[in-house]
């Protein structure tokens, strides 16, 4: 490893001492970054799915129809801003407002790239960092739920109302599961800081297969691969993107939360979905991926990780982690809410304090110096938790009998119509009719004792 | 980065505690996971045990004078003195909880979220078997006492008030019968214990500030900190009244003294009676020894400061206690307005700052506690079709339908009214004695008064169950099964024995009764 | 002069803010307003809505069993982090420390997942 290769991770102290206008170069930097790519995360979206299905999507505004998001958002602006007459008037203003800033906030503390000069001033690529900046993006990713949930409430109907709560639950479930996996980072990274985590993962590892060394890079997403897919599976919960996209599931909720919002509000709320997926990319990106580190066939070249080339590779990083989200949206069908919130509770976060145990015991009884032995145990954990999340279960559900079910039923229901009614066929009818199941009886809740 | 220093933990002299907390998560355990038939004995089983062997550690630790985990958690003779006390009277109380024979199913609710008062409330109250989480939540609530009496530093002092009273508001909540009051008692004990321990932290804050000003030393929380910051600080001293106002605001509420009784009534009448037994007996046990502590250890400096005011709360806390109980028409309230009197007679115990106070003070804590214990089990045999008759006109006439156990309850009350012969009177002496030595008389003066005052509730009561004719709505007591019987029998051969023979009692307590500082 | 690092968390948010407030804000004037009784009304695909309750009324308990869940467990990853964080500075007592909180944390879960406390239906 060549010292150049760290020569240009900035520090704690690195940040703190820009000047004004470069602070504000920065934050509108971020600001653009995040608005843009909404802009073409959109349009990438729908080419991609379009991709997928087989039809052209967006071509017609712009060369390869890139304009067409711009349009799409002129367009929003430009239709009625209805605001319904329930409504919580206040709340209902405020909710679109509350998503987007949360969203876009994150953006301050993720590291775009190492220190580079600009005007003659040496500074990192990053609006800044704080020794906890890790829980100032987890802060704003939880505070995004009040946006929606509040706009779910706050529109005075059913569909938002319930949309909204859905979400609330489903994020607080999944953030639990988020916050967990990144307890292994920084037990390996020993900071929170995101530039920090970033330089610990440029230490490479030296992986021996059959006696040949193959330089691996010190990306957490290999060390800690059991973290690194609960956190991405938590991220695409926390977005609320499909499959898990339940808070708007248009099957049962029309839109939910966003029901009731139109115009511009309305192209807030996507705009911060948008933001977030992009943002909760790039802090995966910088988590797990080694941030703006150049991946190994590049590493060979030695100016890879300095100067503004680093932004390069993050941004083809950031890419591919939103085209896996597209990907996802693409191929899987969403998931019931109770498939939903099972999975996050009784799988996620029961296998995350495992690992979690696992990995400090690792680390408290053996020496941390040889990274090949985590990578040893911490690979076949992440195939095997792949491998049990996705294994299909063939066992049938067991189906309980007519008589449980009416037993199951809860007290004061309906009357039920006696089990072995027979009725007489019609002597004009000489078509035998097909024997009718009875109905699924709704199993209570309540009256139900384990 | 530098490495962490880590406090010293003494495992034997921490086993009681452990023990007891080990013992709740194993029985939260057994909650998930043992069918739900053997849950109750199990449950039971594993509660008693681990009290017995939590008891047969603070009798190993007898001779123990040490604190430990870092000046958090002080085990000398009060702390074991008391901790042998509250397992006991926890053994009593729960023989009281485990009981099922005198109602099906036990005296709590089987399902605690169904609504008040509808039809699948009636049907619960029918006789399907009651909760087993009971057993884990007192487990716990044992736990945190055990806790409180021992801690060294007002933060672990406040966190064991938390960890004992969570599960008593939950407990206080799982009446089997007469869900509507049984919940409203435990809102208004959660609501109003929350206050007591939101002016608890805030007192510690103020004091912790006050510690600040010592020089030469850091400031804390830990007994030790205080008292020295209490004789030595140069700072004005108005943070340490605040801040000792505020923290024996939230202690006194937990012991049930005036003016922060107010709970107290609604509280002991709508829990279910055995739980209420258990918070009379072990709660009072738990609020005295930190009372103890934080008055004697930590601000012993400041004992011409607070004795004026301290007794000023203990004359108002008989006098509202003993005045209110005569105007009482309900058995359980009676008895809550009693325990509030017996508080006040035990913050005069407090306030004698002699070794004999201290003793004595304890010595009434375990007398009382038995007491009290055996009076609440004959409450949950006093019963007609609709549970517990608790109101004092079903219960004329008792003595001439089952004048066994009236006259157990007349002999009880007699100990309350501190009639010779009884553990209400050795006790009442133990604790005048020293303070009248002390030089406060006057505290001593009303508290003869208002004990003759109270002597007229308990009387009317052994009147009315004796002279009077029984009525058509006089209801039976039902015939108990052995765990009931047992707690009573230890409660009333405990009143006689302490009554008849205290001296082995009073010397062990006189043998405790120095603090480690 | 030199800003705290956490000053441009604030002027993002800053930036954000006003971004959104004033998207907001001009989504009243850029866009027509024809007034329509029903297009004010809750929306119900196209049936006359439900009345809502005072307050917004009642709502599963699931949600508030949920809401409890998730305290219990970002309290327990708060006191994770600090000891992650400092891990290699702990000596093995800090591991069994944690072992021993979170198996304690553990049996609360094993308990609310026996009893159905995970499960929706």
């Amino acid at each position: 490893m060549s010292p150049s290769y760290l020569a240009q991770d900035p520090t704690l102290a690195d940040f703190g001492r820009d000047p004004w206008w470069l602070v504000l170069i920065k934050i509108v930097f971020a600001f653009a970054f995040g608005l843009l790519a909404t802009l073409l995360g959109v349009w990438f979206e729908r080419r991609v799915v379009g991709y997928m299905q087989v039809r052209p999507g967006p071509n017609q505004v712009g060369p390869f129809g890139l304009l067409q998001t711009l349009a799409d958002g002129l367009k929003m602006a430009f239709k009625e801003d209805i605001l319904p007459k329930a409504a919580d008037k206040v709340v209902y203003f405020f909710a679109p407002t509350i998503s987007v800033i949360c969203a876009v906030t994150a953006l301050s503390v993720v590291p775009f790239g190492p220190m580079v000069s600009i005007f003659g001033h040496h500074t990192p690529l990053q609006v800044t960092d704080v020794p906890v900046a890790v829980l100032v993006l987890l802060a704003c990713s939880s505070m995004g739920v009040y946006g929606i949930v509040l706009g779910g409430w706050a529109s005075g109907s059913t569909y938002p109302l319930l949309g909204g709560l859905r979400s609330s639950a489903q994020m607080i479930s999944y953030e639990v599961a988020m916050g967990l996996s990144i307890v292994a980072v920084f037990m390996t990274a020993g900071t929170m800081s995101t530039s920090g985590i970033v330089a610990q993962q440029g230490h490479g590892t030296e992986l021996t297969i059959f006696g040949n060394s193959i330089p691996a890079p010190g990306w957490y997403a290999i060390l800690l691969l059991p973290s690194f897919i609960i956190f991405f599976i938590s991220t695409v919960g926390e977005t609320n993107r499909a499959p898990f996209d339940l808070p708007e599931a248009e099957s049962e909720l029309v839109a939910g939360f966003m029901t009731e919002y139109s115009s511009l509000k309305f192209a807030l709320f996507m705009l911060s979905e948008y933001v977030a997926m992009v943002t909760m990319s790039a802090v995966t990106t910088t988590l797990f991926l080694g941030g703006w580190r150049a991946p190994w066939p590049i590493t060979i070249w030695e100016g890879a990780n300095s100067g503004w080339w680093p932004m390069l590779w993050f941004f083809g990083k950031v890419i591919a982690l939103v085209f896996v989200f597209v990907w996802l949206r693409g191929t899987l069908p969403r998931l019931r809410y109770d498939q939903f919130m099972r999975f996050g509770w009784k799988v996620l976060l029961p296998i995350n304090l495992v690992w979690i145990l696992v990995l400090s015991g690792l680390r408290s009884i053996e020496d941390w110096d040889s990274r090949g032995k985590l990578i040893a145990v911490g690979i076949p954990a992440g195939i095997l938790l792949v491998a049990t999340l996705f294994w299909p279960n063939r066992r049938p559900q067991p189906k309980p009998t007519t008589q449980e079910q009416v037993d199951n039923r809860p007290y004061g229901s309906f009357p039920l119509p006696p089990m072995d009614l027979q009725v007489p066929p019609s002597p004009r009818i000489t078509r035998v009719v097909a024997e009718r199941e009875p109905a699924n009886i709704a199993t209570g809740s309540d009256s139900r004792e384990v | 980065m530098t490495e962490l220093k880590l406090p010293s933990l003494d495992y034997a002299a921490l086993a009681p505690i452990l023990i007891m907390l080990g013992a709740a998560l194993v029985g939260v355990l057994v909650e998930a996971f043992v069918p739900r038939r053997s849950r109750h004995v199990v449950q039971l089983t594993l509660a008693l045990l681990a009290v017995l062997a939590a008891l047969t550690m603070v009798v190993l630790n007898a001779d123990d004078r040490l604190i430990t985990a870092g000046q958090a958690i002080s085990v000398d003779g009060p702390t074991l003195f008391l901790q042998g006390a509250i397992l006991v009277l926890a053994a009593m109380a729960l023989l009281l909880i485990g009981d099922r024979s005198v109602e099906r199913g036990g005296a709590f609710v089987a399902q605690a979220a169904v609504t008040a008062e509808s039809a699948d409330d009636r049907r619960q109250a029918e006789g399907r078997n009651g909760l087993t989480e009971i057993y884990p939540l007192t487990t716990f609530a044992i736990g945190g006492m055990l806790i409180f009496v021992a801690a060294n530093d007002l933060l672990t002092m406040f966190i064991a008030l938390e960890v004992f009273s969570l599960p008593l508001y939950l407990l206080c909540a799982l009446a089997r019968r007469r869900r509507l009051l049984s919940q409203e008692a435990a809102m208004k004990y959660f609501l109003l214990g929350a206050y007591a321990s939101a002016f608890f932290l805030f007192g510690v804050a103020l004091i912790y500030g006050f510690t600040s000003g010592i020089p030469g030393r850091g400031a804390g929380v830990d007994f030790s900190t205080i008292n020295a910051a209490v004789t030595e600080s140069p700072t004005s001293p108005v943070l340490l009244f605040a801040g000792m106002a505020l923290l024996a605001i939230g202690l006194l509420f937990k012991a049930a003294a005036a003016p922060f009784h107010v709970w107290t009534p609604d509280v002991y009448q709508g829990a279910p009676t055995p739980v209420t037994g258990f918070m009379a007996a072990c709660t009072k046990v738990a609020a005295f020894g930190a009372l103890l502590r934080v008055f004697h250890v930590a601000f012993a400096g400041a004992a011409w400061d607070f004795t004026p005011v301290l007794g000023a709360v203990a004359v108002l806390t008989m006098l509202v206690g003993a005045v209110l109980a005569v105007t009482q028409t309900d058995i359980k309230r009676l008895l809550a307005y009693s325990s509030i009197a017996n508080a006040g007679y035990l913050l005069v115990g407090v306030l004698s700052p002699s070794r004999d106070g201290l003793s004595g003070t304890m010595f009434y804590l375990v007398a009382y506690g038995f007491s009290v214990l055996a009076a609440f089990a004959v409450v949950t045999l006093v019963r007609d079709a609709d549970g517990e008759a608790t109101h004092l006109s079903r219960w004329a006439g008792l003595g001439r339908r089952s004048p066994f156990y009236a006259g157990l309850f007349t002999f009880i009350l007699l100990a309350f009214a501190g009639i010779p012969l009884t553990s209400g009177f050795t006790s009442k002496f133990a604790i005048f004695g020293p303070a009248l030595d002390g030089g406060q008389a006057w505290l001593v003066i009303a508290g003869v008064l208002t004990s003759m005052v109270l002597a007229f509730p308990y009387l009317r009561v052994v009147v009315m169950m004796w002279l009077s004719e029984p009525g058509e709505s006089t209801p039976t007591v039902t015939v108990p099964g052995g765990l009931t019987s047992a707690a009573l029998m230890i409660g009333v051969l405990a009143t006689l024995v302490l009554g008849v023979a205290p001296a082995p009692l009073l010397d062990l307590a006189t043998g405790a009764a120095d603090f480690v500082r | 002069m030199s800003l705290s690092p956490y000053a441009p968390i604030i002027g993002l948010f800053a930036l954000a803010a006003a971004f959104s407030l004033f998207s907001v804000g001009a989504a009243r004037f850029a866009g027509p307003h024809r007034y329509n009784k029903a297009k004010l009304e809750a929306y119900e695909c196209g049936i006359e809505p439900s009345p809502q309750p005072v307050g917004g009324g009642r709502f599963p308990i699931k949600f508030y069993l949920t809401a409890m869940l998730f305290i219990v467990f970002d309290i327990e990853i708060i006191f994770l982090y600090p000891w992650a964080v400092s891990f290699d500075a702990l000596p093995i007592f800090g591991f069994v420390e944690m072992v021993l909180f979170i198996v304690a944390v553990f049996v609360a879960y094993a308990y609310v997942w026996r009893r159905g406390g995970l499960d929706w239906d």
